[in-house]
């Protein structure tokens, strides 16, 4: 008998969840799911690449279903913040699906690390026993937020494939550069290509994750395919897409929104209701999808993930580390 | 008189112009767009905001465009109807002041935020356009007498400045890309300033005169 001891963050199984086509995987699930995958391999590209990434992601015990109301699907896939592919939230599903290639896709890891080198993405997934999922929070730096049921691998299963050495303090991300395929980087005033960063033991933090997928499916361009960052106790600009470089590094990375507007984005972007934006407040946020007068639910402390993650910043002063 | 110009001159015609962006939402809320369902109040939010600002762009470019080209048919067609378009700007940012209120979940929120210049400045913006749009009515133009009246009304150029910065801070960062509805107005009054110094060094100052109809009229 499996006994399934809940980890802290996790929330209790007893609500379902409103998306219908969204549940916490059970066997028979994850039978036909595999099926569909094996079968699919052959006949399409997509399908070729879930069953090279892993997809379906195994029903793992330790992460089931929420009673978070997880966002539907197709708002999660047409509401993005991706300025690569245009400025407006509607702009990257369709412009990041106009012959922009995701795959096959390779990640170079470089720097301070004893295990250099360009890994192709599906290989990199397979080594590290294919993908999970993970129901998380999802708070953006303009007041709204989403529950993304993901699927990937914990960061800590890169940083210690990278084996970083004892000087690596930090590990930066560096997005692709293709203007040709990506509009919005035809405006040179942004320097792309988009780079994010963090400290090594916040990479490490069991809730870091490199996300391939979202509801079981590989992750759509749009957000970030083939592999992106998931942080869910910092603002979303940290999770960077379509991550192309690893860095380990002995100095702080300098992200793109901290040289965008340095007096507004910093480093850190941990969630904090109480530190404000210059330009409005992080009490509250609009739930994407909650409808016209759904309101504002009351911003947590670290997303909610204070308990797993604030160990991480004692003794660092909030208002200043923004 | 050309098509164009009728058009223009018609009431019907001008106000179908100016009412028909704000049945626009219509469109993508019942078609079912996504990212529009996202979070439909920030939509209608951003759109009433922006509509605001076009009218209010195009209101302060007609003055310019009458001493510019002063002897055109169809910029003395648009000039009728000056106060119509004036006044449909202060209602659209009414309603977008009204969907900020159902954004922000009510006055709190609103409240807390009002010490952030950002909606600071579109309260402003919207207080000067709420005492022109008052003053609107030609009993308030004999009331105040022409001259006051039109130095009170040149604060719509201040309300269109605020504008301009509001609608950037609005952004995650603050994108020049957005003020292109500002650029050709601050163009045309560029001209006008140049034109009129011509003017005036010729011994000649043309106004742009307040035409106050009769009362009837």
């Amino acid at each position: 008998m499996r006994i399934h001891v809940p980890k802290d963050w996790e929330i209790a199984e007893s609500a379902a969840t409103p998306e219908r086509e969204y549940r916490a995987r059970t066997r028979r699930d994850f039978l036909k799911m595999a099926g569909i995958g094996i079968a699919g391999a052959f006949l399409l590209r997509p399908a070729a690449r879930a069953a090279l990434a892993g997809f379906p992601s195994r029903a793992n015990p330790d992460y089931p279903g929420t009673d978070l109301k997880v966002t539907p699907y197709n708002l999660i896939t047409s509401y993005n913040n991706f300025y690569e592919f245009g400025m407006d939230k509607g702009d990257p599903v369709g412009e990041a699906n106009q012959g922009w290639k995701t795959d096959p896709w390779a990640i170079e890891i470089r720097g301070l690390a004893r295990n250099p080198g360009k890994w192709d993405v599906d290989d990199l997934v397979k080594k590290f026993g294919g993908t999970e999922e993970r129901v998380y929070r999802h708070r953006c730096v303009e007041a709204w937020s989403m529950v993304v049921p993901w699927d990937g691998f914990p960061l800590a299963k890169l940083v210690d494939f990278a084996d970083p050495k004892p000087e690596a303090k930090y590990i930066q991300f560096t997005s692709f550069l293709d203007p040709k395929s990506a509009p919005g980087q035809r405006d040179e005033s942004f320097g792309w290509p988009y780079v994010e960063g963090l400290r090594l033991d916040e990479a490490r933090n069991e809730l870091a994750f490199v996300a391939t997928g979202i509801y079981g499916k590989p992750i759509p361009n749009q957000n970030g395919a083939p592999l992106r960052l998931v942080t869910p106790w910092k603002y979303g600009f940290k999770g960077i897409k379509s991550i192309v470089r690893v860095e380990l590094t002995s100095r702080e990375p300098f992200n793109t929104w901290q040289r965008l507007a340095r007096n507004e984005y910093g480093f850190y972007a941990n969630v904090n209701p109480s530190v404000d934006h210059p330009r409005w407040s992080q009490a509250s946020e609009r739930v994407i999808g909650g409808g016209f007068f759904s309101g504002r639910q009351p911003t947590l402390m670290f997303n909610g993930y204070e308990k797993q993650v604030a160990a991480l910043y004692k003794g660092l002063d909030l208002a200043r580390n923004y | 008189m050309g098509i164009l110009e009728r058009l223009l001159r018609s009431r019907a015609f001008v106000l179908a112009l100016i009412v028909l962006p704000g049945l626009w939402p219509a469109w993508p809320i019942l078609g079912g767009n996504p990212t529009v369902l996202a979070d439909p109040s920030k939509f209608l939010l951003h759109h009433f905001g922006f509509v605001a600002c076009i009218l209010l762009a195009v209101v302060l470019s007609l003055s310019p465009l009458r001493i510019l080209f002063p002897k055109s048919r169809l910029v003395s067609a648009l000039n009728r109807y000056r106060r119509t378009v004036g006044v449909s700007a202060f209602f659209y940012a009414l309603i977008h002041l009204g969907f900020q209120l159902i954004h922000e979940n009510g006055w709190p929120t609103f409240w807390t935020d009002l010490r952030k210049p950002f909606l600071l400045v579109g309260v402003t913006t919207f207080a000067i356009l709420l005492v022109l749009a008052a003053t609107s009515f030609n009993a308030a133009v004999r009331w105040m007498g022409g001259r006051r009246w039109k130095n009170l009304h040149r604060l719509a150029y201040l309300a269109a400045a605020l504008a301009a910065y509001h609608q950037a801070a609005a952004r995650k960062i603050f994108p020049v890309q957005v003020l292109w509805i500002f650029v050709p107005l601050a163009a045309l009054e560029l001209a006008r300033a140049v034109i009129q110094a011509r003017n005036r060094r010729g011994g000649q100052v043309p106004r742009s005169p307040l035409k106050i109809p009769a009362r009837g009229a």
